[in-house]
């Protein structure tokens, strides 16, 4: 580790702005330990636009807009943003829509896990275990040669389209046409001001760019390099700042029972969070990491992005969504064919030394 | 991309669209003329409406269950919830009133069960700003469970209906607690 190294500091600052504003934002109106998740923040939005019908899920999140123009504006500026693709488009669609169920199953995205976590949520540990599982499942693919090919430069703009779209629902969130929708009861009822999501959306997708941080990116590097990768220690700023603002606000209850946005079914917990680490490895970032991604012209995770507005709705529509009663039925269904996708992929997609 | 002919007619008509666009945008006022906006898709204010009407004929159908609480007949008022549990078995408010019941009759834990068959049925009677919020009635009767329930619970760890009527509390209290769902 390299205390002289901007980027360091950049990844550290990142980490510790991701814990503060993901308590923060629980306290100015988000729901509990949902300051930050990028799963809910898509099952939100996606029900917003019309394309699932649950009343108390309909809200265009801010945040959601900010972290994907934030990060476009960011490369922008660092002359970073190439518009690029062309690796197993589908799957990667594919991929976005089982990163949300496996998210809807958990309830929460691999940042909303360690928010919950540090605000005593003690259900959450089988979701990090879950995460770390996956994570190890997925290196271990790749290091036997799993592989969605490498994407390159593309020609066309074709990495603009999904900043594009998320300028639309600026546009919407501004002037609020009719078809938009909102839900006045439920969880999506319950946000911070909308000038303050979305600047605090702006800022972290701008820093997370320059970072690159992710949450799964920082358990594979915890795995392979320890504390000589910057990541991890991203990741420590990022605990050690929620359980910081938690504990200050009164914010920290812990506990098995009774905790906000939870479940009892740790088996199923684990499966999920099994699932969306093990996704991320393969596709290359959490849910945030791909929004982020997204952002610089990355169209593969674009693609992902449109992947987690199919899954949004899909896990609403379908009742695949668990709730504190826990998990139904078609979400444990969704979350073996998951696997079974995963596994299927990683047999065709698997480059064979002869 | 301002190479030949073709490139250029090609920005002229880019911006003449784009102009169009803007006009359009500039020039639309909501409600005037074939706005769909203002009328079939003003979904907001549909929704408002459907669960306006939902809870007066709620509290329409549901009155006679209401007067006979407030006549002090509890048992005539569940025998009438059972009535109307059988013609509207999908409806959450005959479990919220039965286990209001429940609850005064000193059923504590058949309260909480029915509670919670309602609130998985709709949330709207958790949250603390929908017209048919229990939040505060469910709020106590989670508080009473806790202490009352839970007490026994840890006195015999292995009674199986105090594990489930625990179950359900420690549901109820996590609904409370909020979170996304």
């Amino acid at each position: 580790m390299n205390l002289r190294d901007r980027h360091f500091w950049i990844i550290l600052a990142t980490g510790a702005l991701l814990g503060t504003l993901g308590v923060l934002l629980a306290v100015w109106g988000n729901p509990e330990n949902s300051g930050i998740c990028v799963s809910c923040f898509i099952e939100n939005s996606a029900g917003a636009l019309g394309f699932h019908d649950n009343p108390r899920m309909q809200y265009l999140r801010p945040e959601l807009i900010g972290f994907v123009l934030g990060a476009a504006v960011s490369a922008i500026a660092a002359r970073e943003f190439r518009s690029r693709g062309g690796s197993a488009p589908l799957p990667r669609l594919v991929s976005g829509i089982f990163l949300m169920v496996g998210c809807a199953v958990f309830i929460g995205c691999p940042i909303k896990l360690f928010l919950r976590l540090t605000a005593g949520d003690l259900t959450a540990a089988a979701g990090v275990i879950g995460l770390v599982a996956g994570v190890w499942a997925g290196l271990r693919g790749l290091s036997n040669g799993v592989e969605l090919g490498t994407h390159q430069r593309e020609q066309g703009g074709s990495g603009l389209l999904v900043p594009a779209f998320f300028a639309l629902l600026l546009l919407f969130l501004i002037f609020r046409p009719g078809f938009v929708l909102s839900s006045d009861k439920g969880s999506a009822a319950q946000y911070a001001p909308r000038a303050i999501s979305l600047g605090v959306g702006l800022l972290l997708g701008a820093v997370a760019q320059r970072s690159r941080f992710c949450i799964t990116g920082s358990v594979r590097d915890a795995m392979l390099m320890g504390l000589r990768s910057y990541m991890p220690w991203g990741f420590l700023a990022f605990c050690g700042a929620a359980v910081m603002f938690n504990i200050g606000t009164g914010r920290f209850h812990p506990g098995m029972f009774g905790q906000p946005g939870s479940h009892p079914d740790h088996i199923w917990s684990f499966l999920g969070m099994g699932l969306v680490g093990w996704i991320s490895v393969i596709i290359g970032g959490c849910p945030f990491r791909q929004l982020i991604k997204a952002g610089e012209g990355d169209a593969d995770a674009g693609l992902v992005v449109l992947g987690m507005f199919i899954g949004g709705a899909l896990v609403q529509s379908w009742g695949i969504a668990a709730t504190a009663a826990g998990v139904s039925f078609y979400g444990k269904v969704a979350v073996l064919a998951g696997f079974t996708f995963l596994l299927a992929t990683s047999l065709l997609c698997r480059e064979r030394i002869a | 991309m301002f190479k030949d002919r073709f490139d250029r007619l090609l920005w002229l008509l880019l911006a003449v669209a784009i102009t169009a666009l803007l006009i359009l945008l500039g020039t639309h006022s909501p409600g005037g003329g074939n706005d769909h906006s203002a009328t079939g898709l003003n979904k907001a204010l549909e929704r408002e409406m459907a669960y306006q009407a939902r809870v007066a004929l709620l509290q329409k159908l549901y009155a006679p269950v209401e007067n006979l609480c407030k006549s002090g007949d509890l048992q005539g008022a569940l025998f009438r919830l059972d009535e109307l549990a059988r013609t509207y078995p999908g409806e959450a408010h005959s479990h919220i009133l039965k286990g209001e019941i429940l609850h005064q009759l000193g059923a504590r834990e058949e309260a909480i069960a029915s509670y919670v068959q309602g609130i998985k049925l709709s949330g709207d009677y958790i949250d603390k700003k929908s017209p048919l919020s229990r939040h505060d009635d469910i709020r106590r009767l989670v508080d009473e469970g806790l202490k009352e329930i839970g007490g026994r619970a840890k006195a015999n760890p292995g009674n199986a209906s105090l594990a489930a009527a625990m179950k359900n509390v420690y549901y109820l209290q996590s609904r409370l607690a909020g979170g996304c769902e």
